[in-house]
């Protein structure tokens, strides 16, 4: 029986074949038609004939001849419109297979593209989804993300950028690791439809993080990138009830948390922290694995979350950390102090019309005893908010205080 | 032959979805989650069969601004409508063999789950789509 072409083979292979591609070539836009055309055939042609001893190679050598045809064609067309037609052939230089999809996520999160375009290009070339895939994921027709990924890869090949690693390497790891995440909350709170939760595209984001931090094992950030979003995506099964409903995490069953995921990102962090330099992935990981290792809501070490939100709010000018830090001294120091830090935040305007603000103070206001002044907040925020299932929660939450 | 699919809702309908009371029955729990489950694979069938060509629901209608002008000043009205207003609450764009297919596909919306007071007035409406300049030219 011949071997399958498994499609988690062929989407851990996609990236390495582009990337052997891309730094042989150069071509960045035609080479990934190239290599999605080898993809198809290694689909085709695996199940009948079996699949080669060495697929990487298979794919890299039907892909470049692919390649070839495709840019003779394209310089045949330009001759014709005499244009001087040129393309490189760089050297092929002896590189390891992991710096070229490294190279190659550094170059999908180029700063000359914006963040959709980043995620999307990411997404079809180091994630190997598929334009349906992917255009479905993020609610718009084929079509459209066809052509945004056309335009992302047109902006990389105008940008002049070399497949190599960028020299300023530091920043733009930065921007990879945003892209991640913004992946993964995309997934994790989606902020359309009836769906809170897209959980393919926070698998793929773990995935994408689990590769980088094989890539580049030394770096804590990175380390705590993987960390946040393991200990995050370990209470999904509890954050929404059989109705799809949001659960709080003061109200989920913690019986339902998955604790492999807690035990692999406490681990990571806790190895990641001490190496530092720490930065703001290290410091919400590290939040996060307080609240997993939390047996309730009440036992959680408020007062260490407090210290690690103080850390981050010295980093980061985040209104959400802001927000998030008031919670937390409410909860370790009492809902009144809680509210006084609300008063500061409320003047921000990035987050002043925010349900999010509205949600807590309420919350807060009701943990005081003032149920009028909490029912009215609930009811302000439900109104504040697009989506469904957050606004049933919260007028759910305002009619269960008795007027 | 691309058709477009329309469904109508007043803002207290919305009201009653978000689980605010509105004095008519409002939407449980289960209620809530059988209309999205119910809508997912309405979709997913639409697409698996290539005949979806977009979808889209519309947020509340308190959530409307409507763009006029009075004096030849631009004006903007927040949420214009009336509470029992029904105004587009979502579309779908189908591309099928026939109006009667698309008719069809519409039909099946009928059988969205919903509080009983919801699906007793519920209606869509189907609209054959102007591709081009040539079919309006006739």
């Amino acid at each position: 029986m011949p071997e399958p072409a498994s499609e988690e083979l062929l989407r851990e292979l996609a990236p390495q074949v582009l990337g052997a591609l891309v730094r042989r070539y150069g071509h960045f836009d035609t080479a990934e038609d190239a290599v999605q055309e080898a993809l198809v055939a290694a689909t085709q042609q695996w199940p009948s004939e079996g699949r080669p001893d060495n697929p990487r190679a298979w794919l890299i050598t039907v892909a470049s001849r692919r390649l070839t045809d495709l840019l003779r064609s394209e310089q045949a067309r330009r001759r014709r419109e005499d244009t001087v037609a040129q393309w490189t052939m760089v050297p092929a230089e002896p590189v390891a297979d992991s710096d070229d999809t490294l190279i190659l996520l550094f170059l999908c999160c180029h700063p000359a593209l914006s963040a959709a375009s980043q995620i999307a290009l990411t997404l079809r070339a180091v994630g190997g989804l598929t334009t349906a895939e992917i255009a479905r994921g993020f609610m718009v027709p084929e079509a459209t993300m066809t052509r945004r990924i056309t335009r992302a890869k047109q902006s990389v090949r105008d940008s002049g950028a070399r497949f190599s690693l960028p020299s300023n390497r530091v920043e733009r790891l930065d921007a990879v690791l945003k892209v991640i995440y913004l992946i993964f909350t995309e997934g994790y709170a989606s902020t359309t439809g009836p769906s809170l939760q897209r959980v393919e595209f926070a698998a793929e984001a773990i995935r994408l993080a689990r590769l980088l931090h094989r890539l580049l094992p030394e770096d804590s950030e990175v380390a705590g990138l993987l960390a946040l979003m393991l200990l995050t995506d370990a209470r999904r099964p509890a954050r929404t009830g059989p109705g799809g409903e949001l659960i709080p995490m003061a109200e989920q069953d913690r019986s339902r948390w998955l604790t492999a995921e807690i035990a692999e990102g406490v681990e990571l962090i806790t190895k990641a922290l001490p190496r530092g330099p720490v930065g703001p992935y290290q410091l919400q990981a590290a939040i996060a694995a307080v609240h997993d290792e939390a047996a309730s809501a009440e036992e959680t070490d408020w007062p260490q979350i407090v210290a690690l939100y103080e850390v981050l709010l010295r980093i980061t000018d985040n209104p959400m950390v802001a927000l998030n830090h008031a919670v937390a001294v409410a909860m370790a120091r009492g809902p009144a102090e809680g509210l006084q830090l609300l008063e500061r935040i409320e003047g921000d305007e990035r987050i002043a019309a925010d349900h999010r603000l509205f949600a807590v103070r309420a919350h807060l206001l009701e943990l005081t005893g003032d149920l009028a002044g909490a029912r009215a907040a609930y009811v302000e925020a439900a109104a504040r908010t697009t989506s469904l299932p957050q606004q049933r929660y919260l007028n759910a939450k305002a009619a269960a205080i008795a007027p | 032959m691309k058709y477009m699919i329309l469904t109508y809702a007043s803002q207290v309908d919305y009201d009653g979805m978000a689980g605010k009371d509105t004095g008519k029955p409002a939407w449980s729990a289960e209620d809530f989650a059988a209309m999205g489950a119910f809508m997912q694979k309405f979709n997913d069938e639409l697409s698996e069969s290539g005949e979806l060509v977009e979808t889209r629901a519309l947020a509340a209608p308190v959530l409307t601004r409507r763009l006029g002008s009075k004096d030849g000043a631009s004006v903007v009205t927040d949420g214009p409508y009336a509470e029992t207003q029904e105004v587009l609450a979502g579309y779908w764009i189908v591309e099928c063999d026939s109006f009667d297919r698309a008719t069809e596909i519409a039909g099946r919306l009928a059988d969205t789950p919903a509080p009983e007071s919801v699906r007793a007035t519920a209606y869509a409406d189907i609209r054959p789509i102007v591709e081009g300049q040539e079919d309006l030219a006739g």
